[in-house]
């Protein structure tokens, strides 16, 4: 071959012609001239000498004729040729092999016309040459009234080959509108002029539309942007460059995706797309223009968002979930954008020729880009919207938008937050039935304390974090949710409970996918709702099971009543029996170990020993902080111990104030006791003392004032035991009975304590009346060894008389004076004495009661006005002959006003 | 296997792309091709210079075939 090598280009020529043709040399002469007319004529190459642009082609031509292996094939074989550097011009040969590719599928070409044609196209003359060969694009007339018309104006080019022009391969996008815009005959002109200089790719190759493209494509390309290529009515005036409808929708394309046109740049100040006011533009594609660039600006204002979220390490699920879905939304807004570029580019391939019918103008954009217009505001309303959120606040955020109208919005932002509050629904559910919560960026609405310990973990390691609360989620469904996550931990690790939770609900769902959100939340009264509620009720039910079998809540709680509230009466005084002769001692000497002792007897000797051994064993005495002067009484007190999940319900506090009401308690049982034997006492010397009249007044005094005190304490008592105590236990029995969840019973509790220590004066605001009553109890003791001394001092008295008169009878009887004078006179002495020692005791007694009445009195003053009714009740009960009332004249008047102030407010 | 050491193999490589592209050139056509293109030849002219030849080599056989019918 080394012989061809330095043949020229002319004999080659020959050579190729004779090949083709299958002729010899002679015959070919036609031809040969022809060709080397048109080689020589078009000498420079108007394509581009991109090798790799080339193959790309040969490649896109093949996957066009959906061979993709064979594509495949040809990058092998492009590499082999690369690297075999042989060849200097590997574009052109690649070039000149696309171009003569034929698609196998495409139907034969027709032959019939191709003879008349080519008789008309080639003329003998070598010389002349036909108009098109040196067409360049300005030197054509422009205006052409129609196609076909010009097709035919343009005489030898020939008839046939123009018509064939027409069918186009047009593959838009489908939403092209066929309609004829006006300015089509400029378009014309444009499609004739491209016709007129790629015609001998073009023509009698209808069937071949990747043909025209290696051409065209290079005039196309070679065609500088800013060449006016078509003129509108109302074109500016000279001195500015002129843009063409064609550049700005370019332009605009880039503008979609937020970059800079060539015209048209985001000018910050303002923070719009502005077009370049040097160009000279017409006012109605300035607008066009402006309300197209709007697309733009929305369009960054999303992106910039997402990408700034991006970048942010602490957003949190809920917010990457709201970056995909925006990210979701503007891939179907590129999708957009690249099918719209994709028009552009066919049009390019196939020049103008398309016919304004088909290309891409400004106003076809502004009527394609209205959906997403609308969808790109919705979606930058609610960037804004949700800036600074995230986790329940951003779904909230989200929901709120979704309570528009329009139906088109409303389903976007339904679809948004239904991806948005996947994660919130995942956390929700897995709290519900596992009770894990596990947030790393404190998005969801329960927040978890870690600091709090197992003993605390009902009261104050789980809380509801209020802000971030969806919308879509009400209060007390919140509460609901904090309450069945708090539950099953409690389960967990307080109770030891290791049920799975599966087994606790039966039917438990989780959400899968956003689909199940979605519906969730179209249908949020109902299947929301009902597996929260569902979820609630079946835990708290376990939890209370669990509670009430295997810790015996309830049954402590009566034990509690029984003990701490002195509700086993027999245990109690005999209790008190036999601890009365310890408690008088000073508290300093006094050992635990041995009230414990006495403890344990009492139970064994009364009813309490058949309560369960788990109860008793709880049982313990404890004594209070020792002030100085104490007797045992005043540091004495029960105890009872809890542990495990009861401590739940009977904090420290609580307990603390169960053994305030105790020691109240006990106090005034202390006090039933006592008047119990100064009554007995009475009644049993009463008959004793009967010899002796002259005690009969001092006697009767004290009969007296016991009989006041004993009412009194009995009005008391009544009142602490029932209006207080039974009350109160009542309410609390029943509400825990019907109790749905462990918060109910631990509110309940708390309301009955506080009312007992608020009944029994044991808080803050009774501080008055319980410092009376106190008082009063002090006078009942007094009264009480005073009423001893008496009757000591008169017993004796009563004794030594005795003795005098036995003493009188022996000696008479032994036949002796029975009385001497002296022992007489020393008897008489003694009574004188004794007797005069009875008006001390009178006066003595005369001022206790007098004390104790003023006491009470102030008492009933204190009860008539305290704000408590039962108070009031029992100033009424403890004053019932209004003995009090007819000596303190402001028991009068303030019972007449409060009664009256009373009236008021009842 | 490299093939840079055999001049002539690239040939075969063109003539395999020359069939995938389905262009109907021969061996000796496709020679000549490539020598005209490693002159300089611009190929947009040679391809269309190519298509016109088959193009009048088909209506001539048209022809003769039509007036071989009579």
């Amino acid at each position: 071959m080394a012989g061809l090598d330095q043949k020229s280009p002319n004999v080659l020529l020959q050579s190729l012609c004779c090949r083709i043709m299958g002729k010899s040399e002679v015959d070919v002469a036609h031809q040969f001239q022809y060709a080397v007319r048109v080689v020589g004529s078009n000498y420079a190459p108007t394509i581009e000498r991109d090798e790799f642009l080339v193959a790309e082609k040969i490649k896109k031509e093949l996957v066009k004729q959906r061979r993709e292996a064979d594509a495949a094939l040809l990058s092998e074989l492009h590499r082999k040729l690369q690297s075999q550097g042989v060849l200097k011009n590997r574009w052109s040969i690649l070039y000149l092999l696309l171009s003569l590719c034929e698609d196998p599928r495409k139907p034969p070409v027709r032959v019939a016309n191709y003879a008349a044609l080519f008789a008309q196209a080639l003329p003998r003359d070598a010389q002349s040459t036909p108009q098109y060969y040196c067409a360049r694009p300005q030197s054509l007339p422009l205006s052409y009234p129609d196609r076909t018309q010009s097709a035919q104006s343009s005489g030898s080019m020939g008839s046939s080959g123009v018509s064939s022009l027409s069918i186009y391969a047009t593959n838009g996008p489908t939403p092209t509108p066929q309609s004829l815009l006006p300015g089509q005959t400029q378009g014309m002109g444009d499609s004739l002029r491209q016709q007129l200089s790629s015609r001998l790719a073009w023509n009698l190759s209808a069937a071949a539309p990747s043909v025209p493209t290696s051409t065209s494509r290079g005039l196309a390309n070679s065609v500088p942007r800013s060449v006016p290529r078509s003129r509108r009515e109302g074109d500016t005036g000279s001195g500015s460059v002129e843009i063409s409808e064609s550049a700005l929708v370019r332009d605009i394309l880039y503008v979609f995706q937020g970059i800079d046109g060539k015209c048209i740049k985001m000018c910050s100040s303002e923070s719009c797309y502005k077009i370049d006011g040097k160009i000279a533009i017409s006012k109605s594609l300035r607008d066009i223009t402006s309300r197209l660039a709007e697309l733009g600006w929305l369009h960054n204002k999303v992106r910039k968002y997402t990408d700034q979220r991006s970048l942010d390490r602490a957003f949190g699920l809920v917010g990457q979930s709201f970056c995909a879905a925006l990210h979701q939304e503007l891939k179907e807004y590129y999708r957009l954008l690249s099918v719209l570029h994709s028009q552009l580019q066919v049009e390019d391939d196939q020049g103008v020729n398309l016919g304004v019918e088909n290309s891409l103008t400004l106003r076809r954009l502004l009527v394609w880009t209205y959906d997403p217009k609308i969808r790109l505001k919705t979606l930058a309303a609610l960037v804004d919207h949700c800036q600074g959120r995230k986790g329940g606040e951003l779904s909230s955020a989200v929901h709120a938008y979704g309570k528009t109208g329009d139906p088109y919005m409303r389903a976007l932002v339904q679809h948004i937050l239904s991806l948005v509050s996947h994660p919130i629904l995942n956390f929700l559910y897995r709290w519900i039935y596992d009770g894990e919560l596990e947030d790393t960026y404190h998005e969801f609405f329960v927040a978890s304390d870690p600091t709090v310990k197992t003993d605390r973990l009902w009261h104050d390691k789980y809380t509801l974090r209020k802000s971030m609360i969806p919308s879509f989620i009400a209060m007390d469904q919140a509460r609901k949710v904090l309450l069945i996550g708090k539950s099953i931990n409690f389960l967990h690790q307080v109770c030891h409970d290791r049920t799975p939770p599966g087994k606790i609900i039966a039917a438990s769902k989780s959400v899968d996918s956003p689909k199940d959100a979605a519906e969730l939340f179209t249908d949020l009264e109902g299947a929301f709702q009902s597996n929260i509620d569902a979820a609630y009720f079946e835990t708290s039910k376990y939890l209370l099971d669990v509670l009430n079998k295997n810790y015996h809540l309830l049954e402590h709680m009566q034990a509690m009543r029984r003990y701490l509230l002195l509700g086993q009466g027999d245990f109690i005084r005999h209790l008190m029996d036999l601890l009365k002769p310890e408690l008088v001692r000073p508290a300093t000497t006094l050992y635990q170990h041995n009230l414990t002792g006495i403890l344990e007897t009492a139970v064994r000797a009364t009813n309490a020993q058949f309560d369960s051994p788990e109860i008793l064993k709880r049982l313990d005495v404890r004594l209070l902080e020792v002030s100085p002067g104490d007797t045992g009484w005043d540091v004495f007190s029960m105890d009872y111990h809890v542990d495990g999940p009861i401590a739940t319900v009977f904090t420290r506090e609580c307990m603390s104030h169960y053994l305030r009401v105790f020691n109240f308690l006990w106090r005034a049982k202390r006090m039933e006791y006592i008047l119990t034997d100064i009554w007995k006492g009475q009644m049993c010397n009463a008959k004793l003392l009967k010899s002796m009249p002259e005690l009969s007044g001092v006697l009767h005094q004290c009969h007296i004032l016991a009989s006041e005190m004993v009412h009194f304490i009995h009005q008391m008592q009544y009142y602490i035991t029932f209006e207080v105590l039974e009350c109160s236990w009542d309410e609390l029995w029943n509400k825990v009975q019907q109790a749905q969840d462990l918060d109910h019973i631990i509110a309940a509790h708390e309301v009955f304590l506080d009312t007992i220590i608020s009944r029994c004066l044991l808080d803050t605001n009774s501080r008055a009346l319980l410092n009376q009553l106190r008082a009063i109890f002090d006078q009942i003791i007094e009264f009480q060894n005073a009423q001893d001394t008496l009757y000591r001092a008169a017993l004796e008295e009563l004794q030594l008389r005795l003795q005098f008169e036995d003493r009188k009878k022996r000696l008479q009887s032994e036949g002796e004076w029975g009385v001497t004078a002296a022992d007489e006179q020393v008897e008489n002495k003694r009574v004188q004495e004794f007797c005069e020692t009875i008006p001390k005791m009178r006066s003595q007694l005369r001022i206790l009661t007098h004390f104790y009445q003023g006491i009470v009195q102030q008492f009933l003053v204190l009860l008539m006005t305290s704000t408590d009714e039962s108070l009031q009740f029992l100033s009424f009960r403890l004053d019932f002959n209004e003995h009090y009332k007819a000596r303190e004249p402001r028991l009068r008047m303030s019972m007449g006003t409060t009664r009256g102030r009373r009236s008021s407010y009842m | 296997i490299s093939t840079s050491l055999n001049p002539l193999l690239f040939i075969s490589v063109l003539l395999e792309i020359s069939r995938l592209l389905n262009t109907g050139l021969d061996m000796e056509s496709l020679s000549i091709c490539v020598r005209l293109c490693e002159q300089g030849i611009n190929p947009e002219a040679l391809s269309s210079v190519i298509k016109e030849l088959r193009k009048a080599s088909e209506g001539l056989k048209v022809r003769i075939n039509k007036y071989c019918l009579f």
